[in-house]
């Protein structure tokens, strides 16, 4: 039986980090939270989650931004699925940059009210993503 | 030139979608000091600095660098793919692009071209921003506080916002890429930064007066001036690290145990370290500090212009702030032409 799947939450929104900290939970995965950029950060380095699920607007309303750019350039997180889940575009009407564009490092942008069914979908399908890359790699390795 | 405005309260905004052009670098405290680094959250961004310890050619020059690496079974493998990684430089004043425009004409332009500086600075995006003047900035006399080119974009202050100027495709892109971001802006607008403009140039507490001063340096070259500057000086090389147009460099090749493999490393050298001038067989060029701080105030002032046109120097004060020995270039600049009395100047700085 593999190892639970370990999901890192970075929100400042304890009431949201609550609710989606029982939804997966709920669905076997083991869940740790910050309510910082600079506390999950160093809890991401520690932990080496499987999956890093990101707010955007904490402390200061671009942290979250900041936050994945040094993940990015931290060896042990470069390769960690992130989802950020942000409602930057609902709030700052004036931000029409589309997440898409190739500017944002993350692997999925979702809008708050994020909906649970497909918040669930999708820390499902990156982890096993991510899982069968690592197991491939661990076996490539191996046979050589 | 496209021109547009963002307002300030946007500007967090606007550098949060920069990493799409590389990793952005932006004026950070540092001690006491500013750097330019990576900042880890927006508000440790210092849009209102005087000057980095060290200026932005350290990106383009880096201290030290592997040009190549060596290997009898090998070959050679350049190592340029290091120097074109993507950085945006965010906030550089105008003097410190100009330092770079001058750069260029060393190792970009002529008979050999540097692949090393040419690789970053096409994979480096600089957008500039003013700046006001402090007592050791003297731009405005180099002529170097205000720049046309050698940016992507430039930002102004004028007063809620920041105009824009976009300065190439690069530039346009980023624009293009920050949507709504950026708005066009009005004739108020220029009006403001055209107040500003002359404000900032009046601003200006320390000028220097560059008429004939290459033949007025050709005259002094035995003046007791440089003894006196060579019994102060360290020769620590403070002034060159921290100059934005000094180039020179040492290339030494570094070999792995077994002497089969190696690296060819260049690293910054200055005309102030006592070895700058000697050649083999023992013979030292400026072997007295005298003759080494000579030299370097006749290659900034004198030399340059004869090569280049303009002096190298760009007004920005560095040099001034980082001399243990609190030489001030200005300060020796007016003692030479004589305007200022050299038995009270001691050529130093203002304690």
């Amino acid at each position: 039986m593999s190892e639970p799947k370990t999901v890192l939450i970075i929100d400042d929104d304890h009431d949201f980090v609550n609710a989606i900290e029982a939804l997966l939970q709920s669905s076997g995965y083991q869940v740790r939270s910050a309510f910082d950029g600079k506390e999950g950060l160093h809890l991401a380095r520690t932990l080496k989650p499987d999956l890093i699920l990101l707010d955007i607007m904490m402390t200061e309303r671009t942290e979250g931004f900041f936050v994945l750019q040094e993940a990015r350039r931290t060896p042990e997180l470069s390769h960690t699925p992130v989802i950020v889940i942000s409602s930057i575009y609902a709030e700052l009407p004036v931000f029409r940059v589309n997440p898409e564009a190739g500017w944002l490092p993350a692997d999925l942008f979702l809008p708050k009210p994020v909906d649970p069914a497909r918040l669930l979908a999708e820390v499902g399908r990156l982890t096993d993503a991510a899982r069968s890359a690592t197991s491939g790699s661990a076996a490539a390795r191996r046979e050589s | 030139m496209k021109i547009l405005k963002i307002p300030k309260e946007n500007l967090d905004l606007f550098v949060a979608v920069l990493p799409a052009f590389g990793e952005v670098y932006a004026p950070v405290r540092r001690g006491s000091g500013f750097a330019f680094d990576r900042p880890g959250r927006w508000t440790e961004v210092q849009m209102n600095y005087p000057r980095t310890i060290l200026p932005p050619k350290k990106f383009f020059l880096p201290p030290r660098e592997t040009t190549f690496k060596f290997d009898s079974s090998k070959g050679y493998q350049d190592q340029l793919a290091e120097a074109t990684k993507p950085v945006v430089l965010f906030g550089v004043h105008a003097y410190d692009i100009f330092g770079l425009n001058i750069l260029d004409r060393v190792f970009s332009q002529g008979r050999y071209v540097d692949p090393y500086y040419v690789a970053r600075r096409q994979n480096i995006t600089i957008i500039g921003v003013d700046f006001q003047p402090d007592d050791k900035h003297f731009a405005y006399s180099m002529n170097a506080d205000f720049v046309e080119s050698g940016f992507d974009l430039f930002l102004n202050d004028i007063g809620e916002d920041y105009l824009v100027l976009v300065g190439t495709s690069r530039g346009d892109d980023i624009v293009l890429m920050s949507g709504c971001l950026l708005q066009a802006p009005t004739e108020a607008d220029f009006a403001e930064y055209k107040r500003r403009a002359g404000m900032r140039r009046s601003a200006y507490r320390t000028r220097l007066e560059l008429e004939e001063l290459p033949e007025i340096l050709e005259m002094e070259y035995h003046s007791k001036v440089w003894e006196e500057m060579g019994e102060r000086c360290l020769s620590c090389g403070s002034c060159s690290a921290v100059c934005p147009t000094c180039y020179c460099f040492d290339v030494n090749d570094e070999l792995e145990l077994g002497g089969n493999a190696g690296s060819r490393i260049r690293s910054w050298d200055s005309c102030l370290f006592k070895n700058h001038a000697l050649v083999a067989g023992g013979e030292n060029f400026r072997a007295t500090r005298a003759s080494r701080i000579k030299f370097r105030y006749y290659h900034k002032q004198r030399g340059f212009v004869a090569e280049y046109g303009r002096p190298s120097c760009v007004g920005c004060g560095r040099c001034v702030a980082a001399c243990p020995a609190k030489i001030d270039i200005v300060t020796v600049i007016e003692t030479i032409r004589g305007e200022r009395d050299e038995s009270r100047s001691g050529v130093a700085a203002k304690a």
